[in-house]
């Protein structure tokens, strides 16, 4: 990490091409900004913040969402606009996961690039989503453009090359899918997950479901995909009791971290409930209720 | 670095490091003291200002995104000699005023909810509330004033 010696610059981009420039060329001493709700409370974590700072949101590629299937969302749509997002029940959890994310006053400036950038935050609840969507990410570095799986992404997201910018998320949405998303936090809303919880399945006609997609957010300290639990939800349909019995397969299959708000053992013995959650919340446009 | 903002349909122009927050550009740039540094990290909606048409955290806004839109503070809400804001009124009617630190931020978020909703009910007042944290009230009385000016302004309409 670079010293600061004098302010951080913020210089604004035009153009995709440009952010990735500037980054390219400034390397450890810069880094994107979006609605810089991460980057500002660097210092409250203890963490310097870079020299130059790239300022993403005079870019309107970002801001774009465009496409029925995949939905390609620009990576400066707020958390806002995706709790308010067009398109069918598949996409229902990212648009649960944004309404119920942080507050009115984050979530009008917060960004899917930035919820997927900031490194360490651990408690981020589109990511999740993101991971039971499917989403890939379209990227944008000095050799050009490139598409990766989320779950590529995070797992070298610490390392990514300088230059390197997301410019969207590409959501598969097939009709026989639908989702859902559960947080638990201590007192209502506005607080940071225990433990949350993105199930995304596929169904039959007789409602079988065929394919599913589980991911677990603020358990490990990077969200992730459970495959028990997407085995557990297979071949029967979608029910209070698959839900529990794929929460208990996720709470074995994971490795649960202790913090401050909840002791390890917690955010796993939570997860049959959230699961179940999940799953009542699938296919159901529920985001005006609480948390 | 110099910028140029719209605060409260004025332009200012201030020379400050860009990523300054807003509010300590409202605050020490421009004197405009109703927006608090209640938590500085975003917690506590005290620094709630309106950009453009939403709510946001100015403690947490880099001054260098906010030149774009038209910034408004609780300075704006009512013109100067004029009446106060019938959320204000409504505010200070109910008991929904004891230290003040909240106020400004309380003001901002409730008049952005009425703006949307003219009609809300108990539930979605405290769900707008949500960022704005009050240590005095303990809320019940905020909820009555916003249900209150709400009334006030559709009489008014
Ligand atoms: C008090 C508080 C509580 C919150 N609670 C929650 C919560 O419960 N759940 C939740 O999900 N969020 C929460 N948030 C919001 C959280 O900060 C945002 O979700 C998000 O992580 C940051 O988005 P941003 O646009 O502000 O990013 P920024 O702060 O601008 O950037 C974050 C990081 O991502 C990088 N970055 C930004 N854009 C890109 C891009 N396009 N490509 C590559 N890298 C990029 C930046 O360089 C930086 O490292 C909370 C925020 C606050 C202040
Ligand atoms: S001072 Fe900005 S939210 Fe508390
Ligand atoms: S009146 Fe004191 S914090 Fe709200």
């Amino acid at each position: 990490m670079s010293i600061v010696l004098t302010r951080p610059e913020v210089r604004h981009a035009s153009s995709v091409e440009e952010a990735v420039g500037w980054l390219a060329e400034l390397g450890a001493g810069a880094a994107p900004l979006a609605g810089g709700t991460w980057v500002m409370r660097a210092e409250q974590r203890g963490e310097p913040l870079t020299q130059t700072y790239v300022a993403l949101g005079r870019v309107p590629e970002l801001r774009a969402v465009t496409g029925t299937d995949p939905v390609v969302v620009g990576a400066l749509t707020t958390h806002t606009a995706l709790a308010g997002l067009a398109g069918p029940p598949a996409l229902d959890a990212l648009r649960q996961a944004a309404h119920h994310s942080a507050f009115p006053q984050v979530r009008n400036v917060a960004t899917l690039g930035g919820n997927i950038g900031a490194r360490g935050f651990v408690e981020a609840d589109l990511v999740p989503a993101l991971l039971a969507l499917e989403a890939r990410l379209v990227l944008a570095g000095p050799d050009g453009r490139a598409t990766v799986d989320l779950t590529n992404y995070l797992a070298d997201r610490d390392a990514r090359p300088a230059g390197e910018i997301i410019v969207a998320a590409e959501l598969p949405v097939a009709t026989t899918r639908r989702s859902g998303y559960a947080r638990l936090t201590v007192r209502g809303g506005g607080e940071y997950a225990i433990a949350s919880v993105a199930i995304s399945v596929d169904a039959a006609a007789d409602g079988t479901v065929t394919d599913a997609r589980v991911a677990v957010g603020s358990v490990e300290p990077l969200a992730r995909r459970c495959p028990a639990a997407e085995a557990a939800l297979r071949g029967a349909p979608l029910s209070a009791v698959t839900a529990r019995a794929a929460g208990a397969a996720a709470a074995a299959e994971c490795s649960p971290r202790s913090g401050l708000d909840a002791p390890g053992w917690y955010r796993t013995a939570v997860l049959p409930g959230l699961f179940e959650r999940a799953a009542t919340r699938a296919g159901h446009d529920v985001v005006t209720t609480e948390a | 670095m110099s910028y140029e903002l719209s605060v409260n349909g004025r332009r200012e122009s201030v020379d400050v490091p860009g990523m300054t927050p807003l509010l300590d550009v409202l605050r020490d740039e421009l004197s405009l003291r109703g927006a608090k540094k209640g938590c500085a990290e975003g917690r506590c909606g005290a620094c709630t200002v309106r950009l453009g048409d939403r709510t946001v955290a100015s403690c947490l806004l880099p001054v260098a995104v906010a030149t774009d839109e038209p910034i408004s503070t609780v300075e704006g809400v009512a013109a100067p000699d004029g009446p106060l804001h019938p959320v204000q009124e409504a505010l200070l009617e109910c008991g929904g005023v004891q230290c003040g630190a909240c106020t400004p931020g309380m003001v901002m978020t409730l008049c952005d909810l009425l703006e949307a909703d003219p009609d809300p009910d108990a539930q979605s007042v405290r769900q707008a509330l949500v960022g704005n944290i009050c240590r005095c009230t303990g809320y019940h009385k905020i909820v009555e004033a916003a249900l209150s000016a709400a009334a006030a302004l559709r009489e008014a309409r």
